[in-house]
């Protein structure tokens, strides 16, 4: 695994990856919706996969002494990694955002703890969108990347909505007020869960179906 | 010791299917795999790979079962499909970097033979290789970690008849001195008149025959001659018959070449079996 991991780095990662990170500054904006930040990373990671059917980077891999499930994990971790790369680079920012200018976000939630619990779920949502559908084909990159831009929104439309229109929510979670962190780090966590289960169930999937696939 | 046993392989698609497909490979051995475009060849490579999943039968290497020692099993073997079609905008010896790490048994220093012996820089893109230079530098990582058994389809078309002898060489000092076995398809049969101690012939999907190839080989015969001295009874046993100006041509089986008085007939190599086997039934008649 360690072998194939230095193949993601060395071949197969796209240099947008490593760029968007630095849309983490996004931050520092006042009224934004800080989602956004991460909605880019995911299209670092489709640039993996498009880029790869540029470079023939299955076939290559098919080419090495490996199991085919060997590859699909490797790629998963690459893609784990910028996600939580993502979300680790963006939480200084966002401590720096709330010191510098204490004023609410207008354009959607506060940069607060809560928020990464959403972004954890947001990144959930596209590993069961993007990466199985990809997988089906291990070709198709377009396609499987709108539904899980379509599923990504849908999300977010429905955690703004809920949290806008149920005062607890609005009061407990849309705050940088550290009262509500107990509230704001259950959110979190449950966020952290479910990208998880989310993740691993993307993982089962991708290996079944790419263990079916003719190359 | 059999490295390679292929028995039974299925597969269906819709417009084509592979039959039962069986053949072994013995170790210290080279055997050729011939077919026209189209018979079946890269399926069945695929499926010896598990890289094409076939219906039915079972594939082991060195005994062992390529479902449960996947892994194990491609360590000791080697494999490429053509050319390196793959990072064009990346150098050789970061590929290089990257694949040598998979293999324990990877040597630098031949594979740093090999390159010089290609003529390959290094420093080079993939973009940057023509087709033959390509092919040549995915053969340099094939060959550099001592596989025991390598697997190359097409491993000499679009390499010039200079450097196509020169990787037959190759192919046999690997044999002779390393103790290891190579199974390759190609088109280019007369690659197989060289060194191929066994062949087999894959024909629409099924084996036709697989054994050794002078013993193949020498169960024809080419018949030649004046249409007009020519039996009618021994032209129905003709294969591949072709008339042309009151002349023909075609194969017979060894048995069939004895009574043949008036007839030139001649020993047979690879590419005239193959041609005569697959010429289409349309060419007895002619079409226009």
């Amino acid at each position: 695994m360690k072998n194939l991991f230095y193949k993601e780095f060395k071949l197969s990662v796209h240099p947008t990856c490593y760029l968007f990170l630095l849309l983490a500054t996004m931050l520092l904006i006042p009224n934004y919706p800080y989602y956004v930040v991460f909605f880019y990373q995911t299209l670092g990671i489709f640039f993996i996969f498009l880029n790869g059917n540029t470079t023939n980077d299955i076939t290559f891999t098919t080419l090495l002494p490996i199991r085919k499930r060997d590859a699909v994990k490797a790629r998963f971790y690459t893609v784990i990694i910028f996600e939580l790369l993502q979300i680790i680079v963006t939480i200084p920012f966002a401590i720096l955002r709330n010191v510098l200018n204490p004023a609410e976000n207008l354009a959607g939630m506060e940069a607060n703890i809560a928020l990464f619990g959403l972004v954890f779920m947001m990144f959930g949502i596209f590993n069961i969108v993007f990466l199985p559908m990809f997988y089906k084909t291990a070709y198709k990159t377009g396609i499987p990347y709108l539904i899980s831009c379509a599923a990504m929104i849908l999300f977010v439309i429905i955690a703004e909505v809920a949290i806008n229109l149920l005062p607890t929510l609005k009061v407990t979670l849309d705050t940088t007020n550290t009262v509500y962190f107990p509230q704001q780090m259950i959110v979190f966590l449950i966020g952290i869960i479910l990208s998880v289960l989310l993740t691993a169930f993307a993982y089962a999937m991708s290996v079944r179906q790419f263990e079916k696939l003719d190359l | 010791m059999e490295v390679l046993s292929v028995k039974n392989i299925n597969k269906g698609y819709e417009k084509f299917q592979l039959r039962n497909v069986s053949f072994c490979v013995e170790g210290g051995c080279i055997m050729g795999f011939i077919g026209r475009n189209g018979a079946g060849k890269t399926t069945t490579m695929k499926s010896m790979l598990n890289l094409v999943h076939p219906d039915s039968g079972a594939i082991q290497f060195f005994g062992m079962d390529l479902q449960a020692h996947e892994f194990e099993i491609k360590q000791r073997i080697s494999f490429i499909f053509g050319a390196a079609q793959y990072y064009s905008q990346s150098k050789l010896k970061t590929i290089a970097d990257v694949y040598r790490r998979f293999y324990k048994t990877w040597d630098e220093a031949l594979y740093q033979t090999y390159l010089s012996r290609f003529e390959l820089d290094s420093e080079k893109k993939i973009k940057q290789l023509s087709q033959g230079m390509s092919i040549k530098f995915a053969l340099s990582l094939a060959l550099s970690h001592h596989a025991e058994l390598l697997i190359l389809d097409e491993p000499t078309s679009g390499l010039d008849p200079v450097s196509r002898d020169e990787l037959l060489t190759i192919f046999e000092d690997i044999v002779d001195h390393e103790g290891a076995s190579i199974f390759f398809s190609t088109h280019i049969t007369s690659d197989l008149d060289k060194n191929a101690d066994d062949i087999t012939y894959i024909k629409n999907g099924e084996i036709f025959a697989s054994e050794k190839r002078e013993s193949f080989v020498d169960s024809y015969r080419i018949v030649e001659g004046s249409a007009t001295l020519l039996p009618q009874l021994l032209k129905k046993k003709i294969i591949g018959f072709h008339e042309r100006k009151g002349e023909f041509s075609g194969l017979l089986r060894k048995e069939d070449a004895n009574d043949t008085q008036n007839l030139k007939i001649s020993t047979a190599d690879l590419e005239s079996i193959m041609v005569c086997i697959e010429r289409k039934e349309t060419d007895e008649e002619p079409v226009l």
